[in-house]
C-alpha cells in the first residue's frame, strides 16, 4: 500500500504533515503537543508517584497563576494530568491542585481578561481549586510587613493606619523611585504572598510558570541585583527557604514553544493576558535590571537558545545546604542571609532597623 | 552655576563624579577615598602579611600602573612594611608590548621599585609574534594567556617571591562572573571571584587588591594623580568583538551603578555554593580564572556564543538518543531485582568525575594535572611544525598535506583549550 503523500511528514509520526519545528525536528500538532506535555510530565513524576512524600493524605500543590502565558499553559498541562491520572482506576494517589490568581493591576499593566475569570476557570479545570486575591493583601496574610515596610522605606514614606489595604501598599510603592528596586521589591512581595498563602492551605510546593528564557533572565538580573545565594530558589527546583518546594516545570521549554502549544488550545485564548512587549524606544537607563535582562535573553535567545538555557541549568546546579548562614534572615525577603564575612560595602550600619539581606538593602529607597 | 562643593570635606570645589555611587568630591578626597577602599580591602582580608614581597604583574597598563603606585603608598602610609617589585611579561609583541614596557621601566624608577622582565622567547623559544605568524591571527590569545600564567609564576620563582599581585578591578570580576555563567563553569566562576587564588595547587600566591575598585575609578585615579602608563591595546585583539558579557554589565552600570559590586557579591555568594566533586578541593586553576590581557577582558573571538551554542545544542542531541538509557533506572527503582543491571553503568560514569591528581609536567617541572601541562601541550603542538633545520628542502605534496592536517589539529586544540 503506497504511502500517504505528505509534502513534510512530522518526524516522529510519519502520519501527518508537520506544523512545528522544535529543536530542529518538524513535528505535527499532536506530536508536538505530547513532546512539550512529556517535558512537564516528567517534572511533576514526584508528585504523581509520590516520590519521598507520603503515599496516602493530601498532597496539595499551589500554582500561582498571572493569566500570563507561562502560568496559564502550565494550568492547562498539569490539569491534563490530573485528568489522566483520575481516570485511570488503580492509578496513583496523585496530587491535588490549588491555583492562586493574583490581580497584578496595582503594581503592572496587567489585568486580568476578564472579570468572572474564576468562574471561567473553574468551569473548564474543574479539577482543580481557585482562589483570588489582590496583591494588596499581603498584609492581611504577612502582617510583620505592615512594621518592616515603613522602615525599610526610610524617610520617604508615611504608613498610614487608617488608609486601606491598597492605598497603602501604593504609597509604598511611590516611595521608591527606581525602576529596578520597584521592580524588585514587586516581586519579593508577590513571593511572599504566594508562600504565606500555600502555607495557609497546607500546600506542599509551589510550582511556578516560568519559562525557560524567563528563568534565565531571572538568573542574570538577581546575579545582577545581588542576590546570588538566592538562586538556589529562585530558579531552582527544591526546598526553598521558606519550608515550601519550589518547581519550576516549564524550565525546559522555550516562550515561543509556549506560546505554540497556547494556540493550539482555543479554550486558552481568553484567559491569556499577552505580555505589552517592550519598547525598543526605551533608554536603557530607564529600564529596570529585570526588563533589561529579558530584553537581552530574548534579543541572545533567538541567536543562542542553548547558551540561555545552559544560563539556568547551570544555577540550577548550585547547593542550597552549602551556604554560610546563621539562620538569620531577611526582614524584606525572607531568605537567609548569606554570611560571607570580609568587608561590607555598606557605608553604615544603624542596628535600629530590622536586618536586611545586601541585595534587599540595596533596593532600599535612598541607596540607588 | 556656582561650583558643587565636595561632599566628604565640604570645603574644596566637587571635580568628580564617583562612578560608584554618584558622589561629587574634590581631587584629594576622591584619592583618599579610593586609596582608602583599597586599604580597606587589604586589612580585611589579610592580603599580606609584614616583611612579605611582593610582586607587582605590571604590563604598564592603567590597572597595573594604580596598583603600584597605591600600594607604594600605602606601604608608607600604613607601614605594612612590604618589599615591593615590579614585575613584567615580555611577551613579544612589537609595536604594543616593547612600548609598554617602556612605561614599565619609567615606573621602576619613579616608584623606586626594581624590575623584572621574563620574556616568551627566553622561557618557551617563542614570542607571540612568532606564534601568530605560526597559528593566525584567530585564537592565539590561548596560547598568551596559558603561557602568561605560568611566566608569572616563574618570574616569581626566579625572584624567590611567593606572591604576586595582578591589576583585576571588579568590572574584570563582575566580566568574570556573568561569562562564566553564560558559559556554565561554575568552578572558573567561583576561582574568578576568589580574591586569593593558586595557593593551593601553586606554591605562588596571587591576589587581587583591586578587586572591588571600579575600572572608572581607576582610569579617574591614574588621570588625577597623572600617572605614566601605556593606553594601547594589544594589536592582536583590536577586532576581537567586545563581550556579550562586557556590553551587558556596561548597560547595567547605566542602570544602578552599583550592579558591578552586586554582581562581586553574587559571584562569591555563588562560589560558596558550588558544588564540590567528592568532596576534594575545588579543582585546582591552570589557566587562569580571570581572562588574560586587561583590555581584552571578557571579548571572546566573534563566535565564541556560536560555538558554545553548538556544543549544547549536539549534547542536547546526544542526550535525547540516550533517553532509553536514562529510563531504565526508572522503571527498575520499582522491582528490586534489576538493580544489578544498573551497575554496568557505573564505570561508564566513573571517569567523569575522575578526581585531578596534581604531580608534575614531565617536561617541564611545572604543576599540573596531565602528563604534561597545558603551556607544553600547546608548545608541542608548535614545535611540530617548526622546521627543524633553517634550510628546508621543497616540500613533497605529502607533506604539504600533513602540515594541513596538523594545522587542522592544531585548530582543534585552541577550540578545546
Amino acid at each position: 500500500m503506497p504511502g500517504k503523500q505528505l509534502s513534510s511528514p512530522c518526524m516522529d509520526c510519519r502520519d501527518a504533515d508537520s506544523v512545528f519545528m522544535i529543536r530542529s525536528r518538524r513535528l505535527c500538532r499532536n506530536c508536538y503537543i505530547r513532546f512539550v506535555d512529556y517535558k512537564v510530565f516528567r517534572r511533576m513524576e514526584k508528585y504523581r508517584l509520590r516520590k519521598d512524600i507520603p503515599k496516602t493524605g493530601p498532597c496539595r500543590l499551589l500554582l500561582p497563576l498571572s493569566c500570563g502565558l507561562g502560568s496559564a499553559a502550565l494550568l492547562h498541562m498539569i490539569h491534563t494530568q490530573i485528568e489522566d491520572f483520575r481516570s485511570k482506576p488503580y492509578g496513583p494517589a496523585g496530587f491535588d491542585l490549588h491555583v492562586l490568581l493574583i490581580d497584578l493591576s496595582c503594581i503592572s499593566s496587567r489585568r486580568l481578561p476578564r472579570d468572572d475569570i474564576v468562574e471561567v476557570l473553574q468551569r473548564r479545570f474543574p479539577l482543580a481549586s481557585f482562589t483570588q486575591l489582590p496583591l494588596h493583601s499581603i498584609f492581611e496574610f504577612v502582617p510583620d510587613l505592615q512594621e518592616v515596610l515603613p522602615k525599610y522605606a526610610g524617610q520617604g514614606y508615611a504608613d498610614d493606619y487608617l488608609l486601606s489595604s491598597k492605598e497603602r501598599l501604593d504609597a509604598f510603592r511611590a516611595s521608591i523611585s527606581s525602576a529596578t528596586s520597584a521592580a524588585d521589591v514587586d516581586s519579593i512581595l508577590l513571593n511572599r504572598l504566594v508562600v504565606a498563602f500555600a502555607k495557609r492551605i497546607d500546600c506542599l510546593g509551589v510550582l511556578w510558570g516560568d519559562s525557560d528564557d524567563r528563568l534565565a533572565a531571572r538568573t542574570l538580573a538577581s546575579v545582577s541585583k545581588g542576590r546570588g545565594s538566592s538562586l538556589t530558589w529562585q530558579v531552582s527546583d527544591g526546598m526553598s527557604p521558606f519550608g515550601l518546594e519550589f518547581n519550576f516545570p516549564l524550565r525546559d521549554l522555550f516562550t515561543v514553544e509556549l506560546q505554540n502549544y497556547a494556540n493550539s488550545f482555543p479554550e486558552l485564548a481568553d484567559i491569556i493576558v499577552p505580555d505589552t512587549p517592550l519598547s525598543d524606544n526605551v533608554l536603557t537607563k530607564n529600564l529596570s535590571i529585570d526588563q533589561l535582562m529579558l530584553r537581552y535573553v530574548s534579543s541572545q535567545g533567538t541567536k543562542y537558545p542553548g547558551v540561555m538555557s545552559n544560563v539556568t541549568r547551570t544555577a540550577n546546579k548550585l547547593e542550597a545546604p552549602r551556604m554560610l548562614t546563621d539562620r538569620r534572615r531577611c526582614a524584606l525577603c525572607d531568605s537567609f542571609i548569606h554570611d560571607l564575612g570580609g568587608p561590607t560595602m555598606d557605608d553604615k550600619k544603624s542596628s535600629s532597623l530590622p536586618e536586611f539581606c545586601y541585595a534587599c538593602d540595596r533596593s532600599r529607597p535612598g541607596l540607588s | 552655576m556656582a561650583p558643587t562643593e565636595c561632599f566628604n570635606c565640604q570645603k574644596s570645589r566637587a571635580v568628580i563624579i564617583r562612578p560608584k555611587n554618584r558622589h561629587k568630591l574634590c581631587r584629594e578626597c576622591f584619592l583618599a577615598v579610593f586609596e582608602a577602599e583599597v586599604h580597606e580591602t587589604i586589612i580585611s582580608n589579610s592580603l599580606f602579611t609584614r616583611g612579605e614581597r611582593i610582586a607587582i604583574g605590571a604590563s604598564g597598563g592603567k590597572d597595573s600602573t594604580v596598583l603600584a603606585s597605591v600600594l607604594k603608598t600605602l606601604n608608607e602610609r600604613h607601614d605594612y612594611g612590604l618589599d615591593l617589585c615590579l614585575l613584567s611579561i615580555d611577551e613579544g609583541i612589537k609595536g604594543y608590548r616593547d612600548d609598554s614596557l617602556e612605561t614599565v621601566k619609567r615606573n621602576s624608577r619613579q616608584y623606586g621599585m626594581p624590575l623584572v622582565i621574563v620574556g616568551y622567547g627566553e622561557l618557551y623559544g617563542w614570542t607571540m609574534d612568532q606564534v601568530v605568524e605560526q597559528i593566525g591571527k584567530k585564537g592565539n590569545c590561548t596560547y598568551c594567556g596559558v603561557f602568561r600564567r605560568q611566566a608569572l609564576d616563574r618570574g616569581a620563582e626566579r625572584l624567590g617571591i611567593k606572591h604576586v599581585v595582578t591589576g583585576h578591578n571588579a568590572d574584570d570580576v563582575a566580566e568574570t562572573v556573568m561569562m562564566n555563567l553564560l558559559r556554565g563553569d561554575l568552578p572558573r566562576l567561583s576561582r574568578g571571584t576568589n580574591i586569593v587564588t593558586g595557593s593551593s595547587s601553586s606554591d605562588i600566591k596571587r591576589s587581587k587588591p583591586l578587586k572591588y575598585a571600579y575600572e572608572k575609578e581607576i582610569v579617574l585615579y591614574a588621570h588625577h594623580k597623572q600617572l605614566d602608563y601605556f593606553s594601547t591595546e594589544c594589536i592582536y585583539s583590536p577586532e576581537a568583538f567586545r563581550g556579550s558579557a562586557r556590553t551587558l554589565i556596561k548597560d547595567l552600570e547605566k542602570i544602578r551603578p552599583s550592579s558591578i559590586l552586586d554582581i562581586v557579591r553574587s559571584g562569591e555568594e555563588m562560589a560558596a555554593l558550588v558544588p564540590i566533586p567528592d568532596g576534594g578541593q575545588a579543582a585546582p586553576e591552570e589557566d587562569s580564572a580571570v581572562g588574560g590581557c586587561g583590555s581584552q577582558n571578557g571579548r571572546t573571538r566573534g563566535g565564541e556564543m556560536a560555538e558554545m551554542e553548538k556544543t549544547l545544542t549536539e549534547n542536547e542531541a546526544a542526550a535525547s538518543l540516550e533517553t532509553e538509557i536514562k529510563i531504565s533506572p526508572l522503571q527498575t527503582s520499582a522491582i528490586p531485582l534489576p538493580k544489578r543491571k544498573n551497575k554496568p553503568k557505573k564505570p561508564q560514569q566513573k571517569p567523569t568525575s575522575k578526581k585531578q591528581v596534581l604531580g608534575k609536567c614531565e617536561r617541564c617541572g611545572y604543576i599540573t594535572s596531565q602528563k604534561w601541562c597545558h603551556a607544553c601541550t600547546l608548545l608541542e603542538g608548535l614545535n611540530k611544525s617548526r622546521p627543524k633545520t633553517t634550510i628546508e628542502m621543497e616540500i613533497s605534496p605529502e607533506e604539504e598535506e600533513s602540515s594541513a592536517t596538523l594545522r587542522r589539529q592544531m585548530e582543534q586544540v585552541q577550540l578545546t583549550g
